[in-house]
């Protein structure tokens, strides 16, 4: 670099805007130190099946930025790691992260042979707790760092004795520790994402209660080939494939009583399971409720193009109340369709709830970080926000974020 | 040709200023229309009616019976994503629209108008203290008791001319004002629109059976406590009804002077009227209370009903046990305030909430007619 | 430097159980002439580690061959600095994909075999490094361009800013207010308050400003570019190290909404950007232009000439905010007046729906959905007729005034629509280019490039004359290296996104300096010190890898002479595969060494057992097909796959020499093309499929079936369809039966 020392980050979250923070940032010449708490990099987008509107793979783009990062030696990540504590000044960070142990050490060659011989499973929670996975597992095929993690909680004690065993190169170690590393940085990038509204707190729209009623990030699992159903989208209830299957926007969102802003994606994303749908089975019949459809910018064109399927009913009018039908597992839902005045209850296989997102800055605050009380993060000069962390964005939307912050980053370090 | 709107802001901010504050919030998702368990399949309400009063269309929302087939349960305003509160809109509308109809405007205004909420009191008080002067009780003249001299209302105010013949020219009055109101009403509802049923008499018979029954309350899931605690109301007036009903035919028929023993028919249907009256008020006012920040506590002119109908109960029962003990200024004091309630009570009937008795009950009647209540059924499915 | 290759064979992972490594290795030394070859239990341990660096420190080795797992699971274990390193995934693409032993045995050694070409055959790359310049030059002086200035100058870089008009501050001069940039709860307009962000600029002295200037040539490559600017008939020449072009937008004509909406026709229909002059003019009071009365009602008519297929069909996604901004403007200097706002849907993504909330809290703001179809005036009242309305199916509503909430359209749409015409033309022949030239008037161009490729920054397919990033991960991605588009001239979008936007493009032009000042490739090859080394002598000026190029970095004389700019470069390959005569290589990348590893491929002798070579994209099929193998599908052993660095760097030349050495069959695995691409570099596996084309001749000329050579694309996530695309070729090739020049 022209200028003498390089600036030093921290990027709180390895999930897309974390990612694109962290790599633009060291590809300017910054020292990168990206904390994430999942045992891989990706974050939410690693559970979508395609994105809109190219209905392309997510992993694409991710393996071009994993490579990125392989071949950066700027970039340090810690992955099953989180913040504990920050201190200082602009320019003068010092900030403790906690790594918790991931019992598999870097002996591990992805063979397999630990999972085949592992007693005992736990929910995945990759999938939305659709399946099971085994206790020790592998978050996804295409997963970096391709490492096996074990679920202490679900194979407590000596209960992974077989697996261990099993592993010739000595990689399981149970004895492994949470350890916390103390490192000092110029800046801090926030990009601790979004995770999906709990649809259970919409009490009015029968999630838990009544079959078949899934949220959109399940939609994403369900229509994965790595997902629980081999990419098949099939309803929870009894396996059937899907015929007539109803949206509803804005579940949770746009809603003071649960997530009072709009949380940008929702539309898309359900027009999107509609292309699902439809490439699964053309006749199948899709009912969109919403209140304003929102495809700004030339996501228009992505509206059209769906439009163009046919057997796409859009009703203007929220739906408030869903019942499990009478006779079978089939759900009513009820909206008022607006244009036409009149109450429609709708019978459908299926229900997609169009869940929006809640900044992890809701439940879960990282200590010395300010946050509104709609649970996003406020910048303050030396810590940047990016991606949802900041505001209900999109995955475009994320990258241009992330890398306006990496930018603001740099300025601090460049400073001193 | 289609129609022409001229969006009414005054309109609009009149709603405001009647307790819709919140109208303004409304961004027309119509989650109030499928949670409200009493709004039709066809046409439901209230997320037209909100639409309508942000833009002041005064006319389609005073001529469409919706209004009043909301019973204000606020299942809406409990889940309405933006705190738009449309049960308290809709409340605010039916005050616009009593006033609207109720002849004459001047009381109209003062009923509705907060500030005038002295003079409407002042008014029966002068009038009472009026006759008292008149039978010089200010000048001297000893309050004549009754014939085993023992404390009497009669005796103080004699029901013949004082008390009756002013009640009645009052009732009468009342009575004016609403079939005028009801007469415009009908006709606004009827206008251009065929009735679907012709036994008009049927759908009275009905409609009073459903309010009898409250069968439309029941619907009612977020507030059910509203039910009992109305239905108490409604019962005891028509137990005090009676009671008026019983004691008039004594007197004129049976020339028989109250006061008459408690063992009395007349006194027990009165005293257990009277006592269900005051419970049904309190249990409303827990209630409002209770569920003010879901639903909001209501209006002045909810209010104002409320005062009134607890003042005629209280004064009533107080002005009752201060002359059994015999305790003369303040059962005098209080039986002249039990006067001015009911005084209250009945003279400004048409223009208070009281109103909503007689345009609610039309409004089922012509929903009755219309067959606008048939589509209220949650099984039938597209 | 002298070359020494060790080869180390890892039998871990079940490899041991599966191959005869011994057998491998004894091939290695002997037939391949490598000087250490060890097989070792578990390589990935610290002692096979050990074990390697010493045989680098003791014996010199310096190009390392790992044949064991992918990299992708031993991802740093084996980076040994200084050295050539090839790893063979021998354990996925042998042992785990394919089921006989005999075949995983011969599997192994094809891979092993060609690690080890590849070794033999490539150097380490020394970096392109020249003297560059690190000013960042940004063309328009409107919000995105002074924010990425004065961004960039924060960083310590020097910036030239340059404005064609007198002032700088662009549209947000023309606003009366604006919408808030942060907080949306607190009030709704906002001043505009320009001044701070202008004289930001103008007192920065990193900050060189030239207002009433336009760009006359752009010249060069990253790091080096040649700017010439006109300024009041003058003209001055800069050294420019990256681009931002922030020139924004324009609003959508909107005489073209005359018949609809009555524009022009009554005086009193205004545009949204008219009504923002009329706000400013009388300092917020509304009066209307036929009278200049000061109006009671106005109506917003939203997507006017937007989301229609006649005018702009896209959402420019800032009016609904404007439009509730501006009936504001409407109520708020006039208690008794109303403003109503007809929309398809309300568009307030994010946090804006708070401003949505915030705005619409008044009384004299109306809102409902409806289609306005029609406007008729009548005395002095205009009345708007609404359908599919939530107010009734057709109502007609009074009002005073209408503002119709025209969109945006880019300042690059003009010159695209131009030399998209120009290019159809041309196609046409000499005579039409000649015609064109004349009946058509010539835009005013923006950069003016001087690249043989056009000289505007190439337009993006369906993006409605945006030079917008076709990748959803990749925003500020661009076909000119170096040149980054940021704000409204990039996708509709509201101040504040464009301020956060400018951000970003300052970002990636201070990364590109950085990179080409190390001779480092840009995205997606960031960490390639490789560039393409053309051998000019052997030129024959056939400009297809002129033409070709993805990125235009290659320019030519009238001669037809390519000049190669590496700074421009992304290391795609494209040119290398594009040259007839194979002249272009990258050091440790290039036609020879591929072609040898593919004439090295063992080729059965018996009829039933063909051999299939899959050349396949290093970013998307291979690790799809290394998925595959993690997932133990299993695949036909015939089949021997080859990464390439894209699909567009494939030569057709590789095709010839295989078939001719009897392999029975070509198979391609690329990204998907067309309008949607997933082609990392924009048109590599297009081009790969337009090559495909013209391998008819070839195989006619060898007398075989054009069958033979098949594309498929793929996407990363597909690895499931690998064995099933590879068994339908397979069919396809037994039932055209073995290379008839099998065993020559």
């Amino acid at each position: 670099m022209h200028h003498n020392g390089s600036p030093r980050i921290l990027v709180i979250g390895g999930g897309f805007s974390g990612l694109t923070a962290g790599i633009e940032a060291a590809e300017t010449g910054a020292e990168v130190i990206i904390v994430e708490k999942n045992p891989y990099l990706g974050g939410r987008v690693a559970q979508l099946n395609k994105y809109f509107p190219k209905i392309c793979p997510p992993l694409c783009g991710l393996e071009i930025n994993f490579r990125r990062v392989k071949v950066n030696p700027k970039i340090k990540f810690y992955t099953m790691s989180q913040v504990e504590s920050i201190s200082g000044t602009p320019g003068d960070y010092t900030v403790k992260i906690k790594i918790n142990p991931r019992y598999v050490n870097e002996n591990c060659t992805a063979c397999n042979v630990c999972a085949e011989a592992c007693p005992a499973e736990r929910v995945s929670d990759f999938n939305f707790g659709l399946n099971k996975t085994k206790a020790i597992y592998l978050p996804f095929e295409q997963a970096f760092p391709l490492r096996y993690v074990l679920d202490r909680t679900a194979c407590p004690n000596d209960c992974p004795a077989p697996c261990v065993q099993a592993c010739k190169y000595n990689a399981i170690d149970l004895n492994m520790q949470a350890e916390t590393i103390e490192v000092k940085v110029d800046s801090i990038i926030v990009a601790t994402g979004w995770k999906p509204y709990d649809a259970t707190k919409i009490d009015n729209l029968g999630f838990g209660k009544v079959k078949n009623v899934i949220t959109n990030m399940m939609m994403e699992r369900l229509a994965s080939k790595n997902g629980p159903t081999g990419g098949q989208i099939l309803r929870p209830s009894d396996g059937k494939p899907v015929e007539k299957v109803a949206f509803v926007q804005c579940a949770g969102s746009r809603d003071e009583n649960h997530l009072p802003f709009c949380s940008y994606i929702c539309c898309m994303a359900s027009l999107k399971h509609t292309l699902y749908l439809k490439e699964q089975n053309p006749d199948a019949e899709v009912f969109i409720f919403y209140i304003d459809i929102r495809t700004p910018g030339r996501y228009e064109k992505f509206f059209n193009k769906v439009l163009e399927q046919g057997g796409v009913n859009l009703i203007k009018g929220k739906v408030a109340a869903i019942e499990q039908a009478p006779d079978s597992d089939d759900v009513i839902v009820t909206a008022e369709d607006m244009l036409s005045g009149a109450k429609i209850h709708q019978k459908v296989d299926m229900v997609v709830l169009a869940t929006g997102m809640q900044p992890e800055g809701m439940e879960f605050k990282v200590p010395g970080l300010k946050y509104a009380i709609d649970g996003f993060v406020v910048d303050a000069e030396g810590i940047y926000s990016a991606g949802c962390a900041k505001n209900a964005m999109d995955v475009a939307g994320c990258g241009k974020d992330a890398t306006g912050a990496a930018l603001k980053a740099i300025q601090i370090g460049l400073r001193r | 040709m289609a129609e022409i709107l001229k969006p009414d802001l005054q309109f609009a901010n009149e709603v405001i200023k009647a307790g819709g504050e919140s109208l303004k919030k409304c961004y027309q998702c119509s989650t109030c229309t499928v949670v409200c368990s009493l709004s039709p399949d066809d046409k439901p309400f209230p997320r037209k009616e909100m639409l309508y009063a942000q833009w002041g269309l005064k006319e389609k929302l005073f001529k469409n019976p919706d209004i009043w087939l909301c019973h204000h349960c606020g299942d809406c305003t409990a889940y309405c994503p933006r705190g738009a509160k449309p049960g308290e809109v809709l409340g605010a509308v039916r005050k616009l629209m009593i006033k609207n109809y109720s002849p004459p405007k001047f009381l109209a205004n003062w009923v509705a108008d907060p500030k005038y909420v002295l003079l409407i009191f002042i008014i029966p008080l002068l009038f009472f203290l009026g006759e008292m002067a008149l039978l010089g009780y200010f000048s001297g003249t000893e309050i004549p008791r009754g014939e085993n001299g023992e404390m009497s209302y009669v005796a103080f105010l004699p029901a013949v001319p004082w008390i009756d013949v002013p009640f009645m020219a009052l009732a009468g009055f009342a009575v004016i004002c609403f079939y005028l109101g009801v007469k415009k009403y009908w006709l606004d509802l009827t206008e251009g629109t065929e009735l679907k049923r012709k036994d008009i008499y049927n759908c009275i018979y009905e409609t009073i059976k459903d309010v009898l029954l409250h069968k439309k309350f029941q619907l009612c899931t977020l507030n059910k406590g509203r039910v009992t605690a109305h239905l108490l109301v409604l019962y005891a007036f028509i137990g005090l009804a009676i009671t008026t009903g019983i004691a008039a035919f004594y007197e004129w028929v049976l020339r028989w002077e109250s006061p008459y023993p408690q063992t009395n028919i007349v006194k027990i249907i009165g005293n257990i009227s009277g006592i269900a009256l005051l419970i049904g008020m309190f249990l409303i006012i827990a209630n409002r209370t209770k569920n003010a920040l879901k639903q909001g506590l209501g209006s002045y002119f909810d209010w104002l009903l409320i005062t009134v109908i607890l003042g005629v109960g209280v004064t009533g029962f107080l002005a009752e046990l201060l002359r059994e003990a015999e305790v003369e200024t303040l059962g005098y004091a209080s039986y002249i305030a039990h006067l001015v309630f009911v005084f209250v009570l009945f003279a400004y009937a048409p223009h208070s909430k009281m109103a909503h008795m007689v345009y609610r009950a039309t409004a089922m009647v012509f929903a009755k007619a219309a067959m606008r209540e048939e589509t209220v059924k949650k099984e039938e499915v597209a | 430097m002298e070359k020494k290759i060790g080869l180390y064979i890892c039998k871990g992972c079940g490899i041991g159980e599966a191959i005869n490594t011994e057998k491998i290795a004894n091939i290695a030394k002997n037939a391949l002439r490598v000087p250490v070859v060890v097989e070792h239990d578990f390589l990935c341990s610290n002692e096979g580690i050990e074990l390697i660096k010493k045989d680098i420190n003791e014996q010199g080795v310096n190009s390392i061959v790992i044949a064991g797992c992918s990299p992708r699971v031993k991802t740093y274990e084996f980076t040994f600095p200084g050295c050539f390193v090839e790893r063979v995934p021998v354990r996925e693409l042998a042992v785990w994909t394919i089921e006989s032993p005999e075949e995983q045995q011969l599997a192994a050694e094809d891979y092993i075999k060609m690690g080890v070409i590849k070794a033999q055959k490539g150097e380490i790359p020394e970096p392109y490094v020249i003297e560059i310049n690190r000013t960042i030059l940004v063309v328009g002086g409107g919000i995105s361009g002074m924010t990425a200035a004065v961004e960039a100058a924060k960083a310590g870089y020097d910036v030239v800013l340059v404005e064609k008009e007198a002032e700088l501050g662009g549209f947000a001069r023309k606003l009366y207010k604006k919408v808030p940039t942060d907080d949306y709860t607190k009030g709704v307009l906002a001043d505009v308050n320009l001044e701070p962000l202008i004289n930001e600029v103008t007192s920065n002295p990193k900050i060189k400003v030239y207002t009433s200037s336009k760009i006359e040539k752009i010249d060069g490559q990253p790091g080096d570019f040649d700017v010439t600017i006109a300024k009041n008939g003058s003209t001055e020449t800069i050294k420019i190290g990256a681009i931002i072009q922030a020139t924004g937008w324009k609003s959508y004509d909107a005489k073209k909404l005359a018949k609809k909406y009555g524009y022009g026709k009554f005086k009193d229909v205004v545009t949204n950007f008219e009504f923002e002059e009329i706000a400013k003019r009388n300092n917020g009071l509304i009066k209307r232009p036929s009278d200049s009365r000061e109006v009671k009602s106005v109506l917003f008519v939203q997507c006017a000439g937007q989301r229609d297929p006649e005018h702009l069909p896209y959402c420019s996604g800032m009016c609904c905010t404007t439009s509730l901004k501006q009936a504001r403007y409407v109520t708020d200097n006039n208690p008794e007046a109303s403003a109503m706002i007809i929309y398809k849907d309300m568009r307030t993504p994010g946090k804006l729906e708070y401003y949505y909330k915030e705005a619409q809290n008044t009384p004299g703001v109306m809102l409902a959905k409806g289609e306005v179809v029609g406007i008729r005036e009548e005395w002095d009242k205009l009345y708007v007729t609404v359908k599919d309305s939530i107010l009734g199916e057709e109502v007609e509503i009074e009002t005073e005034m209408v503002v119709l909430a025209t969109g945006m359209v880019p300042t690059t749409k003009e010159p695209q629509d131009y030399l998209n015409g120009l290019a159809a033309a041309a196609a046409k022949g000499d005579e039409e280019k000649a015609k064109y030239l004349e009946t058509t008037k010539k835009p005013e161009f923006i950069l003016n490039l001087g690249y043989r490729q056009g000289p505007e920054l190439p337009f993006l397919e369906g993006g409605f004359g945006f030079v917008d990033s076709n990748f959803i991960c990749f925003q500020y991605e661009t076909r000119r290296t170096g040149i980054y588009a940021v704000g409204p001239v990039r996708q509709p979008m509201n101040m504040t996104d464009a301020q956060e936007d400018a951000r970003g493009a300052a970002l990636k032009a201070i990364q590109c300096l950085e990179h080409v000042a190390n001779g480092i490739a840009v995205h997606p090859r960031a960490w390639d010190t490789s560039f393409p080394e053309p051998n000019l002598t052997k030129c024959t000026a056939c400009k297809r890898c002129t033409e070709e190029c993805p990125f235009g970095a290659i320019d030519e004389d009238e001669k037809g002479t390519p000049f190669y700019k590496p700074n421009r470069c992304r290391r795609c390959g494209t040119c290398m595969g594009a040259c007839p005569e194979r002249i272009v290589s990258f050091k440790d990348y290039n036609v020879d060494m591929l072609g040898t590893m593919m004439k090295n491929v063992s080729v059965p002798e018996e009829e039933d057992r063909p051999r299939i070579i899959v050349l396949c994209c290093e970013n998307d099929a291979f690790p799809a097909t290394e998925t595959a193998a993690l997932n133990k599908l299993k695949l036909d052993p015939a089949v021997r796959f080859i990464q390439l660095r894209c699909l567009g760097s494939m030569n057709l030349v590789w095709i010839a020499d295989a078939l001719s050495k009897g392999v029975d069959g070509m198979l391609l695995l690329g990204c998907k093309f067309g309008e949607d691409y997933q082609c990392h570099f924009a048109k590599g596996s297009e081009l790969a499929k337009y090559r495909l084309g013209k391998v008819q001749e070839t195989l006619d000329r060898l007398q075989l079936e054009s069958d033979r050579v098949q594309m498929y694309e793929v996407a990363i996530d597909e690895y499931w369809r690998i064995p099933q695309i590879i068994n339908e070729f397979m069919d396809k090739i037994r039932e055209i039966g073995p290379n008839p020049f099998k065993g020559f």
